[in-house]
């Protein structure tokens, strides 16, 4: 029986991945690293873990200077499996890590199973046009695991194991302050109609027409990662695509959006997903359930007015 | 800091993919090679550095059929750039690309400032920054989001999901940038033709003391498929219809899906 490690960047995500690795082995012997104190690290005991370590965040050091413990641990145990949470800190921790153990990492990994030939799993590539199916036969396997691959594992607060804390090696990057972010403004995980704007717009102020059609259907708004991150005419926490949200409304309404792969993986599990877009060969106009050809300023109006009529 | 080195991957530009209907194959046969985006926002950060340090910058790549990027990549502001071009290396992983990479950086004298971006458009691991940190014993900064000179030292600001992280290192670092760190400007012709007059620099694996053996991926990929869609693609205005009917069309059939 292989032991399987868990790092993770809170306690719900630790759920996940306890969930993930008992599904992969239900016997497995589980260790559960994560970021926060001793409180959440006993919660990966009520989660299924043998054995729980807390990762502070350091007050003045980088989370992932926690990396060369690890790497110690994990030769001295020898795991054959290291899940962690597919978040900004983990999955550098997870390069290190897979660098300092010459091991592979699986990075949102999907469909993993581990076989008496070694480990195999999916990855996406250019973007969600492609899966790329792997296998390995290394000792040692990382992947990096989405927020809601599985639903969560039952914490019971009965379960007994060996709860410590952990403390990093001192490194060379000072961590001078930290900044939250703006609190969020806007919910699109739980929105039923989403409707998202792209590089079809020719000015900021052509999102008043937009703004207009979403309203008047009750859609919140959203938009390809170049609106936000290059134009910065939308707030980041708007745009959706593989780096961005990921969305699953009744409808998504794309206007102007060229559907490269990035994006639609945001937005693949919509229900019905309707494209406007002056080229009639646009990759989501083809990714569609409908899509009408045309200048979104001529059919954004006679949207609203057939909207309104139903 | 002494010298900055920008990684950059010469990847297939993803906008020309067919998917074969049948195999459910990716098609890149029309498919051109490119400097994946990302990197180019990172040889960009390079220059930016290099103006305010007055420090030695180069570019470096490895991969297969890299040569022909060497012009693209110092038209791009670099003094050299260092092509490691070797076909074994068309199926690396981030693990083989990693190795590579800090073979070719020691082989560099006085690098101690390594910029990579996120992720390539292709595999998007966002592996190889990290990776590289650890195997060069640099400090790893990754998602760096803004990045300024102090003296000796670097001023970085990570984008995490929390907030902004605001780091200073100074010593050996490897920066893996995320592209809204700055816009990437399209070389000038003056830049294309100063570029020629650079050195440009072809390397293969033993010249950097590596074998074939010893940059095998860990990761075997059997193959590439499409994910399958399963949207109807239904064109609402096909020739004779109206916008103002598909509008109309639409939102019936909205309304008869439940969803309006």
């Amino acid at each position: 029986m292989s032991k399987i490690w868990i790092v993770a960047e809170n306690t719900a995500w630790l759920a996940v991945l306890a969930a993930y690795a008992k599904s992969l082995q239900p016997d497995g012997e589980i260790t559960a690293f994560v970021h926060g104190d001793e409180a959440a690290a006993r919660q990966g005991i009520a989660l299924g873990a043998t054995a729980a370590f807390a990762l502070p965040l350091p007050a003045d050091a980088l989370w992932e200077s926690y990396t060369p413990l690890l790497a110690e641990k994990a030769r001295a145990e020898q795991p054959a499996l290291i899940l962690l949470s597919a978040a900004k800190r983990c999955r550098d921790m997870a390069a290190q890590l897979g660098a300092l153990l010459d091991a592979p990492c699986f990075s949102d990994v999907k469909n993993l199973s581990l076989t008496p030939d070694g480990v195999s799993g999916e990855t996406l590539v250019y973007g969600g046009a492609g899966v790329a199916q792997a296998t390995t036969r290394a000792a040692t396997v990382l992947a990096t695991v989405a927020a809601k691959a599985c639903d969560p594992a039952l914490a019971d607060a009965s379960r007994s194991g060996t709860v410590a804390t952990l403390a990093p090696a001192p490194g060379a990057a000072q961590v001078t302050a930290r900044l939250p972010r703006e609190a969020r403004s806007v919910n699109l995980d739980g929105a039923a109609k989403v409707v998202g704007v792209g590089r079809g717009l020719s000015e900021q102020k052509d999102l008043a027409g937009i703004e207009a059609l979403a309203k008047a259907i009750g859609a919140e708004m959203a938009c390809s990662r170049p609106i936000a991150e290059f134009f910065k005419w939308m707030p980041e926490e708007r745009y959706i695509g593989i780096s961005g949200q990921q969305i699953k409304p009744q409808l998504y309404l794309a206007v102007g959006i060229s559907g490269q792969a990035q994006h639609y993986y945001g937005v693949r599990d919509a229900k019905i997903i309707v494209s406007v877009n002056k080229d009639a060969e646009a990759l989501m106009n083809l990714n569609a359930d409908y899509y009408i050809v045309g200048d979104w300023k001529e059919v954004a109006p006679s949207l609203i007015q057939a909207f309104g009529a139903v | 800091m002494k010298k900055i080195a920008v990684c950059y991957k010469w990847v297939l530009s993803d906008a020309d993919i067919r998917i074969n209907e049948r195999t459910r194959e990716l098609d890149m046969e029309k498919c051109k090679p490119q400097i994946n985006e990302y990197d180019r926002m990172g040889l960009e950060t390079g220059v930016r550095l290099k103006e305010a340090s007055g420090c030695e910058l180069v570019a470096l790549t490895c991969g297969a059929a890299t040569e022909a990027s060497a012009k693209d990549a110092l038209s791009r502001g670099p003094d050299a750039v260092y092509c490691l071009d070797d076909p074994v290396m068309a199926v690396a992983d981030a693990t083989a690309t990693s190795k590579v990479l800090a073979a070719m950086i020691r082989s560099i004298s006085d690098v101690d400032v390594v910029i990579c971006s996120e992720g390539s458009s292709d595999q998007y691991a966002q592996q190889v920054g990290p990776r590289l940190a650890a195997l060069l014993g640099f400090t790893s900064v990754s998602y760096v989001s803004k990045a300024e000179v102090q003296g000796d030292a670097l001023l970085l600001e990570r984008k995490l999901e929390q907030g902004t992280e605001c780091v200073k290192v100074i010593g050996p670092v490897v920066v893996s940038i995320v592209p809204d760190i700055c816009e990437a400007p399209i070389p000038s012709v003056k830049q294309i033709l100063a570029a020629k007059k650079k050195p440009s620099i072809k390397l293969g694996l033993a010249d950097i003391g590596l074998s074939a053996d010893s940059v095998a991926p860990l990761l075997h990929v059997a193959g590439v498929k499409a994910p399958l869609s399963e949207r109807k693609a239904v064109r609402l205005n096909p020739d004779g219809v109206s916008i103002s009917e598909a509008a109309t069309a639409l939102a019936r059939q909205l309304a008869a899906d439940g969803i309006l």
